[in-house]
């Protein structure tokens, strides 16, 4: 309990620090809960969810850095690897490969990482995953296109 | 012992006891059973030890430190060939990094070192040289952040997997590491590591399987060889090594689950529908009738007569149908309305036959008892000069084949029905089979018959010379049943299972003595302290006290008196060569004895 604390706050000094060098990444931790945090993080470039903001939710657990943070995106995306009604991710870092080492930035960067490469074979989002193992790029990329006008950016007067 | 000896020849003449002793000891005693070939029983004492043969192999074999052994076996889940296979095909390093083990790299192990504070990745702590662990991979955190993970790790039930907390490192972390950090911190948690580390052994090990008995005795079974086979443990519970349900050769586990299966379904069911019932000719329900006259109409609207279950019309009178008359004869056109009849039929009589095998087993078990009370009673009274051997080999080989008589229903069962093997014969091939097998089957029931009417008689109150004979008889059909249980073995191994097409179904071969009973493994005195001396160094995998007693060391053999009476309490036989082929540690395979009684 103590060491996550502890732990967490070294990764919010440092995130107050490092705040310029990733501009693509924005974290920030309830203000009265170290163990709630949210995270903006902006679509790559050349991927549909290019131009989107994308806000995810992290839940930490007490056992935190042994134990992985459960992240889910609070804005709708459609993704294979992101499940369409929850925002839940599946992402194998979060999962069994996770390794102490990594931080929450780390795992932001990750994330920006999968929606760039996106793993079709382990698809919770199916519609999505069997456009994209059927091999039809275009239907995946403007469906995920609109959503992310839709959802994930600010809406035009 | 001795008049018996020697009127042996007057009545049998040499052939036939000679014949008896050499059969045995070709069956049991020939290289097909060395002493590597047995399986074990392995307890919550011996289970390390159990472990120290196949760790020392490798160990020496690769030069390796006891806890990359352990690593590379439970990877390779105990399979020592198996391992030096991979070593072979893929070489050292392959091997290493497959399971888990850094290759070392001193300089990097080195310089992680040199620094005067070190930064734990996890904690992002400055931590003192002294507070931190690097790993064999190199890696380096600080001993609160590893005591934690190991912890967690040990708690998901990863004991056998705890890996370096870094980012794609693959490397299994040190158990001596483990065992000391976590042991500091959680005695409980430590505890568990280590017992999950030596049950590994067992667990991920195809060649040992715990033993199956209710409530758990501890023990676990280790088989060299084949796994269809069927093992005693020293619990007294006989398994199929294979299903870990009871024993049941000549069926194999697939026949075995199903047999048990469909008499738990249907036994109360079906004798109760045989009775009360007839399938519709139409929709081959079962119908109940419930009164009137022997014209049934099924809930399906379909009429039937009652007593011969056909189909007819509806126009009838009390005595007769319409149109209709059962009593004269017509042959078999109404295959489909038989058939659910024929199956139940089919079932009823495998089943009864299974049944009542069963129960005789049952009865001849507390025949066995007075039995034995009479072979004490006139040992006693005759001061021990008579041998009354003939009566215990024949009441064990009895129960033997008693019950291999009573499984050989399921099988035919299923061998000759349409469930398993519809597609692998012809309907004229299946006959011939049948038949072949019926043929085996039905002289092994007599045989097996006429041997239980002899063994009841009260030879205790009989004259001499009608015991002389009662024991010629004994001794006699001892031989034959064990020859008619060989026979029909051999039939099912060659000509029935042997030549299925799509399927393999293998069953565990007869062993003419009974089923084999594991024997303790020897153990070292104190297998606490060897663990503890594990524990103070992870080199030392040569205690001298495991391996003086180690299997296979201790090859001398036993002296002629302790066997002798050893052996006298069950059969008299093959004991002097059993002793002289068994070099392991532990005494006496008792194969002797048969089903349910031991």
């Amino acid at each position: 309990m103590q060491a996550s604390r502890a732990r967490l706050f070294k990764e919010y000094k440092e995130v107050q620090r490092e705040k310029s060098v990733d501009p693509d990444i924005q974290l920030l931790c309830d203000d009265s809960n170290i163990f709630k945090w949210t995270a903006l993080i902006k679509g790559p470039s050349e991927t549909p969810y290019e131009g989107g903001v994308f806000q995810l939710a992290f839940a930490i657990p007490e056992q935190y850095p042994l134990l992985p943070p459960q992240v889910r995106f609070l804005t709708k995306i459609f993704h294979p690897n992101v499940h369409f009604k929850t925002g839940e991710i599946c992402l194998d870092i979060l999962k069994n490969a996770w390794s102490p080492a990594w931080t929450l930035q780390s795992v932001c960067r990750a994330i920006i990482a999968l929606m760039a490469h996106p793993e079709p074979d382990s698809p919770l989002n199916c519609d999505s995953g069997n456009l994209l193992r059927s091999g039809d790029l275009r239907g995946y990329q403007s469906m995920a296109k609109m959503y992310t006008r839709l959802a994930a950016m600010p809406k035009k007067g | 012992m001795a008049d018996f000896e020697t009127s042996d020849d007057d009545y049998y003449g040499d052939d036939s006891l000679d014949g008896l002793d050499q059969e045995e000891d070709d069956l049991l005693w020939t290289p097909q059973r060395t002493p590597s070939s047995a399986s074990k029983v392995i307890t919550r004492a011996s289970l390390l030890a159990a472990q120290r043969e196949d760790l020392k192999r490798v160990t020496e074999m690769l030069t390796l430190k006891e806890h990359h052994a352990r690593t590379l076996l439970i990877h390779h889940r105990w399979d020592v060939e198996r391992l030096l296979a991979v070593l072979v095909e893929k070489g050292r390093d392959r091997l290493f990094t497959e399971a888990g083990i850094p290759i070392l790299d001193a300089a990097h192990q080195a310089s992680a070192r040199s620094t005067s504070s070190i930064m734990c990745n996890i904690c992002m702590e400055d931590i003192s040289p002294n507070d931190v662990t690097t790993m064999d991979c190199g890696h380096c955190f600080c001993n609160d952040c590893w005591t934690e993970h190991f912890i967690i790790k040990i708690k998901e039930g990863e004991s056998r997997r705890v890996r370096c907390m870094a980012h794609k490192c693959n490397a299994i972390c040190d158990e001596a590491i483990i065992r000391n950090l976590v042991s500091v911190k959680d005695p409980e948690v430590a505890e568990r590591f280590e017992r999950f580390l030596l049950e590994s052994y067992i667990e991920d090990n195809g060649k040992v399987k715990w033993c199956p008995s209710v409530p758990h005795c501890g023990n676990a079974i280790r088989i060299d060889g084949d796994s269809y086979c069927e093992v005693e443990c020293t619990c007294g519970l006989q398994f199929c090594f294979r299903c870990s349900s009871e024993a049941h050769s000549p069926c194999s586990c697939l026949m075995w689950e199903l047999w048990i299966k469909k008499c738990k379904d249907e036994s109360e069911t079906v004798n109760w529908l045989t009775v009360h019932t007839k399938p519709c000719p139409k929709c081959h329900k079962p119908v109940e009738k419930n009164g009137g006259c022997n014209l049934v109409t099924c809930l399906c609207g379909q009429y039937f007569c009652w007593l011969c279950g056909g189909a007819t019309g509806r126009d009838h009178t009390w005595t007769g149908i319409a149109g209709h008359s059962c009593g004269r004869y017509k042959s078999d056109h109404n295959k489909v309305a038989e058939r659910a009849k024929r199956d139940l039929n089919r079932y009823m009589h495998y089943h009864n036959r299974y049944k009542a095998h069963m129960d005789s087993m049952k009865r001849e078990n507390k025949l066995r008892e007075t039995v034995q009370a009479t072979i004490a009673t006139s040992e006693s009274k005759d001061d021990g000069f008579r041998d009354y051997s003939w009566v215990t080999n024949g009441l064990n080989r009895l129960f033997r084949s008693r019950r291999v008589l009573s499984y050989s229903y399921p099988f035919a069962f299923y061998m000759f029905g349409d469930d398993l093997f519809k597609d692998d014969m012809t309907e004229e091939e299946r006959q011939l089979k049948q038949n072949l097998f019926e043929d085996q089957q039905q002289q092994l029931e007599v045989t097996v018959e006429r041997l239980s009417k002899f063994i009841e008689e009260k030879f205790d109150k009989l004259p001499e010379d009608k015991v002389k004979e009662i024991r010629m008889h004994i001794i006699n059909l001892t031989v034959l049943v064990d020859t008619c249980c060989k026979n029909m073995y051999e039939c099912i191994e060659n000509d029935l299972l042997g030549l299925l097409q799509s399927t393999t179904h293998s069953i565990a071969p007869y062993t003419s003595k009974g089923i084999e009973r594991a024997s303790e493994l020897s153990v070292c005195p104190d297998s606490d302290q060897i663990l503890n001396s594990s524990k103070a160094n992870d080199d030392d995998a040569h205690d001298p006290s495991w391996v003086s007693s180690a299997p296979g060391t201790d090859s001398e053999p036993r002296s002629e008196g302790q066997v002798s009476c050893a052996s006298l309490d069950d059969n008299g036989c093959s004991s002097r060569k059993r002793a002289r082929e068994e070099t392991l540690g532990s005494l006496l395979f008792d194969l002797n004895l048969p089903a349910e009684v031991a």
